[in-house]
């Protein structure tokens, strides 16, 4: 072919589109569905499907301990799961293109380290037996009291960064306090810890392994409301965060207003990322890596594509290090927090292999 | 007929300079303000292209950034279209007025079609979903920008000029009567560069546009400009250190003297002729160089590179003269009574003979 064919070639080629692809986000979604059912089958005790789908559908089962793990243990867990993956997913990607930064992710504001913060005034601070014992018996994760603190906590760093967001205009600035705030907060820990008792600090980092077992009934519903909101929010912001990969300079002169993004933008991450580590404990990575390995997978930027095919995506990982996590098989089981680095690093040390587009993705 | 589309009355332009942040700002603290320059009154009229000259540090950034609504003018008033730009929200302004700027940031996975697309983003709904309409001016300023053949291509693997006439095509996509640039030129290679002063150019004349770039290209300004800012640092002291704007045609300021004027700084010369700038070699000896055409006008040059002043005058000692006709040149090179004559059948043998000889 002669340069002129191609030439002609290239003119012929009708207009891409830009329309969301409709049967990538079908996929993606069957895939969820697969791992969630997996999830739902797979444990220390593997229950066939045709078990699960009966008890699903509310018709029971022959066995009582089979109904009572379904129901009770596996089936809110996974839903944790999807939730806490497209949470934090969804977050990350925001942080990210707000930041312009491939290795923004929810925890760099300090909300991550805001809520550990709550939760260890609460367990190492309060000293006293009683308290205690109160926390044990809920349960870790479980405990209103520990998703009160570390929501509170959340809130509390989230409030000094957005009041320092209405005052400074460069988001590199921002970013900076950001990470400048969670290091303050994470060495307020560290005193706390140093003065506390071993069966404490023992109590608190059990919580940091993180846990998608905790969340039952009331506080699932709850979980589900905030960070359906968060995506709600998030989703509308979807045609400003495309702007927002031209620059904030860019941004301005299309008529966007930098300032209402940045503060929708933060207030969605911190609904988000805050709920699901005060619910579940800190559960690092997801946010970092799925951006990242939706991008490459799905070759865009645009964000009306990447926020759904990141809660998709997000949900499938955090599925799949919940199964890791289990053991399957196997009567221990493995904390999440370590599950989704150790499954998730490799995932995305391949992406950047393949692709090497992670740096362009942001200059 | 000429219609002015951004007008600008005792326009001062500057810093507020806050020395806390976060501290309510003091009015009337006198040191606290920096005025880069003052008593602007300009006009931008529809179909003209306008570049906007001056050295580094004069105030050409601050001046387009005050035009562009970004940032707050010291004094005066500005109006675009007709109207108050201070009163006019950033999505009406946006919609009058386009941006290309400098920053380079932008994503790798963005194809051209979805950032030319983004200049559509103040006539879009809140998804962003694109009309028949918008899609249909995307795909115009796509065309008429040239750069129909890469619009799947990811902006990472263009090149610079390439990537150039993509931030025009969106600002085009924009649909907005004034297209203000900021140094579009910069980084491109000669080629590129003429392209797309060529681009703006047809932008606006067949478009009716109203071009404002800023710009170092002081040769292409004067060759494609309708008209010419130029900013310089003030000589007088009576402005307190604010800068100086010319303004006019460029053939107007060559002529009557204010461009030269606007330069004048030691180791530049501006050349009236030619229209260009030239490095003012410090003359060490004198020599003569007799003989017409584009040979002696390059030996010339060559001579003055080597510390020579060039005269035309027999009574020098050391001369060069030029005989023969094209294809057959050549070059003689005298040098008192102490040496004879020798002829050189190239320009480097002459000057290498120069240079071994010494002062």
């Amino acid at each position: 072919m002669t340069v002129k064919e191609a030439v002609a070639v290239g003119h012929s080629h009708s207009w891409p589109r830009l329309a969301p692809r409709l049967p990538v986000l079908v996929i993606l979604f069957g895939i969820v569905v697969f791992f969630f059912m997996l999830d739902l089958v797979l444990g220390s005790v593997r229950i066939p499907l045709q078990s699960v789908m009966a008890i699903l559908a509310g018709q029971g089962s022959d066995n009582v301990a089979w109904e009572k793990i379904v129901s009770y243990i596996r089936l809110p867990k996974a839903v944790t799961a999807v939730l806490a993956g497209a949470a934090l997913s969804v977050s990350g990607l925001q942080m990210q293109t707000l930041f312009r930064n491939p290795l923004a992710g929810p925890s760099v504001l300090g909300i991550s380290a805001g809520a550990s913060l709550g939760v260890a005034m609460v367990m190492l601070a309060s000293g006293s037996a009683a308290n205690a014992f109160a926390i044990r018996q809920l349960g870790m994760g479980g405990s209103w009291l520990i998703v009160i603190a570390s929501s509170l906590g959340a809130a509390s760093v989230l409030l000094i960064v957005l009041a320092i967001a209405v005052r400074i205009k460069d988001n590199i600035v921002l970013l900076i306090v950001g990470i400048m705030v969670g290091n303050i907060t994470v060495s307020l820990i560290s005193i706390w810890q140093y003065f506390s008792e071993p069966e404490q600090i023992q109590d608190y980092l059990i919580w940091t392994f993180g846990s998608l077992g905790g969340v039952l009934g009331d506080q699932l519903w709850v979980l589900g409301a905030v960070v359906g909101f968060g995506l709600l929010i998030s989703f509308a912001a979807s045609k400003s965060l495309n702007v927002m990969l031209l620059g904030e300079n860019y941004a301005r002169s299309l008529g966007m207003s930098t300032f209402y993004i940045r503060i929708t933008v933060i207030a969605a991450t911190s609904l988000l990322a805050g709920s699901v580590t005060g619910f579940c404990g800190p559960i690092g990575f997801i946010g970092i890596a799925v951006p990242h390995l939706t991008r490459s997978i799905l070759n865009t930027s645009d964000h009306r594509f990447l926020m759904p095919s990141s809660c998709l995506v997000g949900a499938i990982l955090m599925l799949v290090c919940d199964i890791v996590a289990q053991m399957p098989g196997s009567q221990s089981t493995l904390p999440i927090n370590a599950v989704t680095a150790l499954i998730g690093a490799p995932v995305v040390i391949w992406v950047i292999m393949r692709n090497r587009n992670l740096n362009s993705s942001f200059s | 007929m000429n219609s002015a589309i951004l007008q600008t009355k005792n326009l001062a332009i500057g810093y507020r300079m806050r020395h806390s942040g976060m501290l309510p700002h003091k009015k009337g603290s006198q040191h606290s303000v920096r005025v880069v320059a003052d008593n602007l009154s300009l006009q931008l009229n529809e179909g003209d292209m306008v570049c906007l000259l001056g050295p580094n540090g004069s105030g050409k950034s601050t001046l387009m950034r005050t035009l562009a609504g970004v940032q707050k003018p010291m004094e005066g008033d500005m109006f675009l279209n007709g109207r108050d730009l201070n009163r006019m929200s950033p999505k009406d302004i946006a919609k009058i007025m386009s941006l290309v700027l400098t920053d380079r940031a932008v994503t790798g996975n963005l194809t051209v079609y979805a950032l030319v697309a983004l200049g559509r983003y103040p006539y879009t709904g809140w998804m962003g979903s694109l009309s028949p309409t918008d899609e249909a001016i995307v795909q115009q300023a796509i065309e008429t920008t040239g750069t129909r053949n890469f619009v799947s291509r990811h902006i990472s693997d263009l090149s610079d000029g390439e990537r150039q006439k993509v931030m025009i095509a969106r600002a085009l996509a924009q649909d907005t009567p004034v297209i203000m640039l900021d140094e579009p030129t910069a980084h491109l290679d000669l080629p590129n560069r003429i392209e797309v002063m060529r681009l703006l150019k047809r932008l606006a004349r067949q478009q009716r546009k109203a071009v404002l770039m800023s710009t170092h290209e002081l040769d292409l300004a004067l060759q494609a400009a309708d008209g010419i800012w130029l900013m310089n640092f003030s000589t007088s002291d009576a402005s307190k250190g604010s800068a100086d704007m010319v303004t006019g045609m460029p053939e107007e300021l060559v002529l009557d003297g204010r461009l030269e004027k606007a330069f004048e700084r030691n180791g530049f010369e501006f050349d009236r002729h030619s229209g260009s700038f030239r490095i003012h070699h410090e003359p060490t000896a004198t020599i003569g160089l007799f003989g017409d055409g584009p040979d002696a006008y390059w030996t010339k040059r060559a001579l003055e590179r080597l510390g020579y002043r060039v005269v035309t005058d027999k009574a020098v000692s050391r001369r060069v003269e030029l005989s023969g006709t094209n294809g057959s040149r050549s070059w003689t090179f005298f040098d008192g009574d102490a040496y004879d004559p020798e002829k050189y059948t190239d320009i480097c043998a002459v000057i290498e003979a120069l240079k071994s000889r010494g002062a």
